[in-house]
């Protein structure tokens, strides 16, 4: 807490009470206790002092009772020789504030002074029920992220007019308060034509600092209105505003003590203050969700005049507040939407090709710190497409850099294999493959329409921030077409991707507590559930730990929630009393113990979608694995389709289940029963397509020469044939401990 | 021999939910601790209730019979909604049907209107259903509800495109969303967890689980309405919303109820077919858990209203 700031406010808060005070003496002399007292149109009363305290402040009479209140939670002015943190005390003074300048406003009101004529104007004073609602509802649906409470006045009219534009293109409603150096906001706006009242977001409340208490009341009952809580329990209030509704103070120009009193009562509903002058920062969160108050001096700002810098100015409040930017329509000029995803560019119509066979593409997708991202750059470097012949082969890498308090390293990969999806969205345009083998082909009637590269700049920030903004911020894009440029970078995508591979192979069970459970399938197997630990995949191979983890993030109340392992029960078969737990609750009670590692042992439920089927086979002293398009007949007797039938559905069947293929690969691969050694018998497909990765899996596993000893459709499709062959290769599975 | 019948014990209880009040009749739904009419496990404290459907505009397509049934009245919404009462709804539901970008596409406004004659008219709880579009849902259910204010109106549909707007509407007027999903149990308790998450109590919230009539897909309704009442017995408090399912709509609309001719003779007399298609169909839905149901035709009434009676001796 700066001290300067306390001292500041503390001062402030003695000053506006004492005036309170001496206005409510008048008042009450002159016009006696019963005069009635109501802002415009709302049955909330003097609604700070209803929220904080439940007081329905109805007339002069009532108020001293609330005034003695604030005079209570008063501070006294810190000495010069303290230097303690004021944070608490600071806070106090802002309530004791806001009350003192409602009750101020509320006398004006019993004297028809409100609201307030000025210049020959009528401002509008507090918001009245009705249009609070109305807006309410917005801020709920998310059309409306918050408010700006602007305290003061521009550098000049031109600024003011840009950072009013700036908000209102953000859909930010503006309230307009105070003045500095005798200048008002609201002269600034009105000088320059603009349009002020609820149609255009904009209220003008007053011009001093008191009037700024509206925007507080407002907030107040708003939260009292959509956030099913009482007048009175005002911690409930404050965290509705706090997480709920994001607004800020702006202040422009000079800041004084009854500014700074005023803000320190705003910065208790977890709104920041933003100041355009050098004044101390108060950075840490806390009772804001980030910065509590943040210096911006105006000619300080990036920009290279004063209209870039109100840009930048509204960007930073953007920022600092936390709120979320949506874009609602891609802006390109082809159309866009699921229904391209499958389109395929062919020959005919190619206008021009990145990557593909003898060319080189690779997207890579890295974190940085926020202030290193400017949200919504796109820079092209090297050719545009315009400068490129027909049918041309062109070198590219998309190069996307986010910035995101809750991002993670880990999520760069869910991330970026988002760019497949998101590219092909557009009309006209193939993406295909990922990383270092990407390729993307250009239509020439997309192209013709006036396609450019940078649109998939475009393209890639709007998705980013309407599917990921739980995690990301801000976005920019690079798009490198030059052949040099790219071939120097590719070494650097290269070494990412190595690293992620690495780190991928390097995640185990052990290093984590917790999994993630995926319940997608309980649509049609509603007591199914997965449970994906880092080293096993869910059963249709699409889900692993790193994309459950970051769906999570993304999507609290989605399909995959966090499961803490707890207790370890058996650590060789994988079971965990957390596990269990969550199983239990989660499978309709059907199922109450899951292991994690044993197909015999209380295996996993096998809902309709998973990738290959294990199933025991007795004579063999082993398991077999069938993969969904293997599409004959396996030494169980049954093929894969009739498999299903036995083994979906959500139920737990001992020395049969699904799994994902990549599993096969693990450490964990059924390590209780002795792990990949007990493969007999697998599809043909499965066994040359996963050929290295399984050699590999041998070698590590001690036994180099398996793969060859792995039965397949086309030497064994009954368990007849299968094991005299075992017998003759020395299969290891013979020799082991029996399974039954 | 004594035959010892085997008891379920439930943890979960399903939400129990007011509509109307506030100087409107008041009614109560929800709260059983057992499965449909089954007393032997818990108690089913509140009858099903039912909710006729009253439309802003006269039907285009209905069905011959069941304009000859209501007549005139189905020029205008207040005398319709009148007769309804009279017939023995215990709920309006009124349709603005005609806010429909195809049929109209009227507005706030005209809904403000409607509304407000329709809750003139009838001292009975309203339920108002938008288009079925969600941005003139948002358009028309928002105007009604301030129109509404504080006589707990059910409001529907709230679907994964709109809820935020109709839940804040509910929220700021104190009204009752419905929470509509396509027959899918999990996006069912993902948008009652959306809706609450937003701040709208869940004992404001109906489900509308999506039905399908007799013969077109009611069989797949009724399993996932069961499966959400058996999790909401086990205690998953994001699926113990009560039911509400428009079974008159999704009746009358298909084939049997509305051939007349070029159909075997043994399905019958058309009227007697049609209103076994309706009543047939509520109680099957009824058995699976549905705590209103929205119903089209006077004689379906009395017949769905004497089941209930029998089936809640
Ligand atoms: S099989 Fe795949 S989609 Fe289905 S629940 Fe498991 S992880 Fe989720």
């Amino acid at each position: 807490m700066s001290r300067f700031i306390a001292t500041s406010a503390i001062r402030g808060a003695h000053s506006v009470i004492a005036d309170a005070e001496a206005t409510l003496k008048d008042a009450l002399q002159k016009m006696g206790p019963e005069t009635p007292v109501a802002f415009t149109s709302t049955s909330y009363f003097l609604p700070v002092i209803f929220g904080f305290t439940g007081q329905k402040i109805t007339k002069l009479g009532d108020m001293p009772a609330a005034l003695q209140h604030a005079r209570s939670l008063l501070p006294p002015v810190p000495r010069d020789n303290l230097w303690l943190p004021y944070l608490g005390e600071t806070l106090d003074a802002g309530v004791a504030t806001l009350f003192a300048e409602e009750i101020i406003e509320g006398i004006r009101f019993a004297k028809g002074q409100q609201p307030e004529q000025y210049n020959g104007h009528k401002l509008n004073g507090p918001i009245d029920d009705v249009q609070m609602r109305s807006w309410g509802i917005q801020m709920v649906d998310g059309r409306m992220p918050g408010f700006a409470a602007i305290v003061g006045a521009a550098k000049s009219n031109e600024v003011a007019v840009e950072i009013v534009r700036q908000l209102q293109s953000r859909g930010q409603l503006v309230f307009l308060c105070s003045q500095s150096n005798g200048r008002s906001i609201i002269d600034q706006l009105r000088e320059s034509g603009v349009d002020l009242g609820y149609d255009t977001f904009t209220v003008t409340f007053g011009t001093d600092t008191y009037s700024a208490v509206y925007a507080l009341g407002y907030a107040t009952r708003a939260a009292l209105s959509f956030g099913n809580v009482a007048a009175g329990d005002i911690r409930k209030i404050l965290l509705y505003n706090k997480f709920r509704c994001f607004a800020f103070v702006l202040a422009l120009g000079q800041v004084d003590d009854i500014k700074y009193a005023t803000a320190a009562g705003a910065i208790n509903y977890g709104f920041p203050v933003i100041a355009d002058t050098v004044i101390p920062n108060i950075l840490p969160s806390g009772v804001t969700r980030y910065a509590h108050v943040v210096s911006l001096p105006f000619d300080d700002l990036p920009g290279k005049d004063d209209l870039e810098k109100a840009q930048r100015l509204v960007q930073r409040c953007v920022e600092i507040r936390g709120i979320k930017i949506k874009i609602a329509q891609v802006p390109i000029p082809v159309a866009y939407g699921p229904a391209f995803e499958g389109e395929v560019v062919r020959r005919e119509n190619l206008r021009i090709e990145y990557g593909g066979k003898g060319s080189m593409c690779f997207e890579l997708l890295t974190t940085k710190s926020l202030d290193e991202v400017e949200d919504g750059k796109i820079t092209v470097v090297g050719p545009e497409i315009d400068a490129v012949p027909d049918g041309a082969k062109v070198p590219l890498a998309i190069v996307i850099e986010v910035a995101g308090r809750k991002m993670q390293t880990d999520f760069e990969p869910v991330l970026e294999r988002q760019i497949h999806h998101f590219v092909n969205g557009a009309e006209g345009i193939q993406h295909i493959g990922q990383r270092d083998i990407a390729w993307l082909r250009f239509s020439k009637s997309a192209v013709n329409k006036g396609f450019k590269l940078k649109h998939l700049g475009d393209i890639l920030h709007a998705n980013y921030h309407n599917h990921f903004g739980a995690i990301v911020d801000k976005v920019q894009i690079t798009l490198y077409s030059d052949p040099e440029k790219v071939k120097q970078l590719m070494g650097k995508a290269r070494a990412i991707y190595s690293e992620r591979n690495i780190r991928t192979a390097g995640l185990t069970d052990e290093a984590v507590d917790t999994f993630y459970s995926c319940s997608l399938c309980q649509s049609f197997a509603p007591t199914h559930i997965c449970v994906i630990n880092p080293e096993r995949v869910g059963l249709c191979g699409a889900y692993n730990w790193l994309d459950c983890r970051a769906s999570y993030e993304i999507n609290p109340t989605g399909p995959n929630k966090p499961v803490a392992k707890g207790k370890v029960i058996d650590a060789a078969k994988g079971e965990w009393e957390g596990v269990n737990k969550f199983v239990y609750e989660n499978t309709q009670m059907k199922t109450d113990r899951f292991t994690l590692y044993s197909i015999m042992d209380q295996p996993m439920t096998t809902c309709g979608c998973c990738e290959c089927v294990m199933v025991l086979l007795p004579e063999c002293n082993g398991f077999m694995l069938v993969s969904r398009d293997d599409y004959g007949m396996t030494p169980c007797g049954m093929t894969f389709t009739t498999l299903m039938g036995t083994v979906g559905g959500g139920l737990q069947t001992p020395g049969m289940m699904g799994v994902g293929k990549y599993y096969l690969l693990s450490k964990k691969f059924i390590s209780s029963e002795g792990g990949i050694r007990r493969v007999v018998w697998l599809s043909k497909n499965l066994k040359e397509s996963m050929e290295e990765e399984l050699k590999a899996v041998c070698e590590r596993e001690g036994v180099p020469d398996l793969l060859d000893k792995i039965g397949d459709g086309s030497v064994a499709t009954t368990v007849e044939d299968l094991l005299p062959l075992l017998e003759k290769k020395g299969h290891p599975a013979l020799t082991m401990a029996p399974l039954i | 021999m004594p035959v010892e019948i085997p008891v379920e014990k439930w943890a979960g209880k399903v939400n129990e939910v007011k509509l109307g009040g506030n100087g409107r009749k008041s009614i109560v739904i929800g709260g059983e601790t057992t499965l449909p009419f089954l007393k032997i496990d818990g108690a089913m404290p509140h009858r099903p209730a039912i909710a006729v459907e009253v439309d802003d505009v006269m039907p285009a397509d209905w069905s011959p019979h069941l304009i000859a049934a209501w007549g005139d009245a189905l020029e205008d919404p207040a005398v319709w909604a009148k007769k309804a009462a009279e017939y023995g709804a215990d709920i309006i539901a009124l349709t603005l049907d005609s806010a429909h970008p195809e049929r109209g596409n009227t507005g706030a406004a005209e809904a403000k209107k409607t509304v407000e004659k329709v809750l003139a008219a009838v001292d009975l709880p309203v339920i108002i259903i938008g288009p079925d579009v969600a941005e003139k849902d948002n358009e028309v259910l928002i105007a009604a509800s301030s129109v509404g204010r504080g006589q707990r109106l059910a409001l529907g549909n709230c679907v994964d495109k709109n809820y935020r707007s109709v839940a804040a509407a509910c929220i700021a007027d104190g009204h009752v969303a419905i929470a509509k999903t396509p027959i899918d149990i999990n996006l069912a308790k993902q948008l009652n967890i959306l809706i609450c998450d937003i701040g709208l109590a869940p004992d404001a919230i109906l489900m509308d689980p999506t039905t399908g009539g007799l013969g077109y897909g009611i069989e797949y309704t009724y399993s996932v309405m069961e499966r959400l009442r058996l999790a909401a017995l086990i205690g998953d408090k994001m699926t113990s919303m009560p039911m509400i399912c428009n079974v008159g709509e999704e009746s009358w609309r298909q084939k049997e109820a509305r051939a007349t001719s070029g159909v075997p003779a043994t399905w019958g007399d058309h009227q007697e077919r049609a209103l076994a298609w309706e009543g047939i169909t509520a109680v099957s839905l009824l058995n699976s858990g549905a705590d209103i149901v929205v119903l089209q035709h006077p004689r379906t009434i009395a017949l769905i209203k004497d089941a209930i009676s029998k089936l809640m001796a």
